[in-house]
């Protein structure tokens, strides 16, 4: 380490090199910085921890979205709807799981009532992730390769549109959503009070991403996963079942937007197309950092929801969702493989 | 003697009519169709209003999904905002020709004038977006035009002077009565426009060059084909007649509103068309546009306990299409006449 940083000294040109080389990133980090400082000076510590809360939010959603373009070269559309699922799975879980809680009176049973609907949401998202793999894109991988990545977003599209008409079919175009998960006090941090529902959103985003970083990092499967989102051949060369990886991946990106959804229940009440706007700030995220950049997801999410935050205290509401996309339009003109950049292969392919 | 020469004469005119035909991008069969189309709603079952309103959502997507096809069959690129275009187009046009006096601007112009204002203003941002889009290619440059979609639609519900945002802006009709007919001959008449008008690009050595571009960009440039010009060319006629069919719609329906003309929904609508069609071929939408509006407009008033039920089928008939027969319709016609040819040549 030391002889490392003597035989590199931080020179002034060299310094200079260094920015330049990494331009993007200093951009956006000095931008943010004092977007932060100005979202703290307006909005004060309660809008702060709003862009926690809604930064892990997106950091989660494009973790799973930057996971499947990076293992499957799948850009995918209909992320948003895997948002939706988890939602509606954990009002159909919680409402009556909480009723029966509630009649028992135990303290406990009540507390882990929201957890138990948000794991369940959490598999419901898994297990569909699975039944898509196989029905939509096992087929199409086999058939052919050609075009892949275009026609696999065409094919989200599709299945976006399958999934939010077929709620619509099912359980009508009304809204369904809980006034909060824990019927608790706020708690009071730093001055600002805080629903104790966005803290346990908040953590339960960032275990989320924990576990899926351990898991992706430190386990032989995660190992796999990675191996076959740099080389697919040679992943399958050293005896990866590719089918399997690919599987797993999709119903892992699956479960943790539906996790988020249904964590975020007392936020986005429950209806067919909740998903999208979910879906546009996860886009963002992953157009920020470059496709398929799983570490840059994580902060790209935060600096997204700093965006909008400052979009919504400094301009209004209702621009909320046209400022950030101007800016995505700008980072796609200037950096269209990110501000991180992303080495998937496949990105610049067609 | 004298018989045959005439025959033969006869044969020569008739060949040469073909080749006129071919060179605007019909053969006998779809001019005899679209003649069939054009006189269908004077006849009883099609004459009654609804049909005829039928008929005009049926020529209006078939419309759209030609100029959707200009672009996403011929340089590979699926422009994902183009319902926000035809969009701007509608709303320009509704514009001009506004006579409401309490909304920012009323200068009451004639809509037969302000549809091609609307086509001018979708144009150009089809020509910003296609510079935009010249380094991207594939999903960046769909996500590009969807960012820009998105951005427009915000634009529009935020502008409220102008557009009275999510309210919707109800702007004249085009002609003040209350039969759709008139309504069908207009459409159908831009429907035929701007297929011949993109047949004959597509037919020229332009349209070679998209075809270049869109398999392969890099080895398009290596034999000499300026991608740029293609691009933004291609871009720019596109929305330009987006914006045209959105004046349309404009006058027609009299009423719009940012989420119902410039959803994302929308352009996926258009996009499954084209691609159940056949990409690549721009007829191949007409063929299907006609009795998939039929069909799901007689799912819609015959289930209407069952709302979505016509945009799942959408949805399935696209996605089943896109996995095991990505040559859709037009893919299929031309298989089923190689194989007729072939049957006669053997006997």
């Amino acid at each position: 380490m030391t002889t490392e940083s003597s035989a590199a000294p931080i020179t002034t040109v060299n310094f200079l090199t260094r920015i330049k080389d990494n331009l993007p990133v200093v951009v956006v980090s000095f931008f943010s910085i004092v977007l932060f400082i100005l979202v703290g000076f307006k909005g004060g510590a309660p809008q702060l921890l709003n862009v926690l809360v809604t930064g892990g939010m997106w950091a989660l959603l494009a973790t799973g979205l930057a996971l499947v373009f990076g293992v499957m070269n799948i850009p995918h559309f209909a992320h948003g709807e895997s948002f939706m699922v988890g939602a509606y799975v954990a009002y159909f879980v919680f409402n009556p799981l909480n009723k029966i809680f509630l009649s028992t009176g135990s303290k406990f049973l009540i507390y882990s009532g929201p957890i138990l609907a948000i794991i369940a949401a959490g598999l419901a998202g898994c297990v569909l992730g699975i039944i898509i793999e196989k029905i939509i894109f096992a087929p199409l991988r086999h058939r052919t390769k050609e075009g892949w990545v275009m026609n696999a977003f065409l094919l989200t599209v599709g299945l976006s549109f399958i999934l939010v008409n077929g709620t619509t079919l099912t359980l009508g175009p009304n809204f369904r959503g809980i006034p909060r998960y824990y019927d608790v006090k706020s708690l009071e941090i730093l001055g600002a009070y805080i629903a104790v529902d966005r803290i346990v959103a908040t953590s339960i985003a960032l275990v989320t991403i924990g576990l899926l970083w351990f898991f992706l990092r430190q386990t032989k499967t995660g190992r796999a996963i990675r191996a076959v989102s740099q080389d697919e051949t040679g992943a399958q060369l050293v005896g990866i079942n590719l089918d399997f990886i690919q599987t797993l991946t999709f119903s892992l990106a699956t479960g943790t937007a539906a996790i988020s959804g249904a964590s975020l229940l007392f936020m986005f009440q429950a209806y067919p197309t909740v998903g999208l706007t979910p879906l546009y700030f996860a886009w963002y995220v992953v157009m920020l950092v470059g496709l398929g950049n799983i570490a840059g997801a994580i902060v790209g999410g935060f600096i997204v929801a700093l965006l909008q935050s400052a979009t919504q205290l400094f301009i209004g509401l209702s621009w909320q969702s046209v400022v950030p996309t101007a800016i995505m339009i700008l980072v796609l003109i200037l950096a269209p493989s990110g501000i991180f950049g992303s080495e998937v292969k496949g990105v610049q392919e067609q | 003697m004298n018989s045959t020469t005439t025959s033969v004469e006869q044969v020569n005119i008739w060949s040469k009519f073909v080749s006129f035909l071919s060179k605007i991008g019909f053969s006998p069969l779809g001019l005899v169709l679209l003649i069939v189309l054009a006189l269908l709603p004077n006849f009883y079952p099609f004459s009654q209003e609804y049909i005829v309103r039928w008929l005009i959502m049926g020529a209006f997507l078939a419309a759209q999904s030609v100029a959707f096809d200009f672009t996403a069959g011929y340089i590979n690129i699926v422009n994902f905002g183009f319902a926000a275009l035809l969009g701007l187009g509608a709303y320009t046009s509704g514009i001009f020709a506004n006579t409401t006096p309490f909304l920012l601007y009323a200068p009451g112009l004639n809509p037969w004038f302000t549809i091609w204002l609307g086509a001018i203003m979708a144009g150009l941002v089809g020509f910003v977006l296609g510079i935009l889009t010249l380094r991207l290619r594939g999903i960046f440059a769909a996500v590009m035009a969807w960012f820009v979609g998105i951005a427009l639609m915000g634009l529009v519900n935020n502008l409220t002077d102008l557009t009275r945002g999510p309210l919707g802006m109800n702007p004249v009709k085009f002609i003040e009565t209350p039969d759709n007919l008139p309504y069908f001959y207009i459409v159908l008449a831009m429907m035929v426009f701007i297929y011949v008008v993109l047949k004959l690009v597509v037919g020229s050595n332009i349209g070679l060059a998209f075809k270049a571009i869109g398999q392969n960009p890099d080895a398009a440039r290596a034999s000499g084909i300026n991608p740029t010009k293609y691009l933004v060319f291609n871009f720019t006629l596109s929305a330009f007649f987006a914006g045209l069919l959105g004046g349309f719609y404009a006058h027609f329906f009299g009423s719009l509103t940012p989420s119902t003309l410039m959803h994302t929904s929308k352009t996926v609508e258009v996009l499954a068309i084209a691609y159940i069609g056949g990409r690549g071929s721009l007829w191949g939408g007409i063929t299907v546009a006609f009795p998939f509006v039929f069909f799901i407009e007689f799912l819609r008033s015959n289930l209407s306990s069952l709302p979505g039920l016509h945009l799942v089928i959408y949805g399935v008939l696209m996605v089943v299409i896109m996995i095991y027969y990505p040559s859709g319709f037009s893919g299929f016609y031309f298989w089923a006449v190689a194989k007729v040819k072939s049957l006669f040549k053997k006997k």
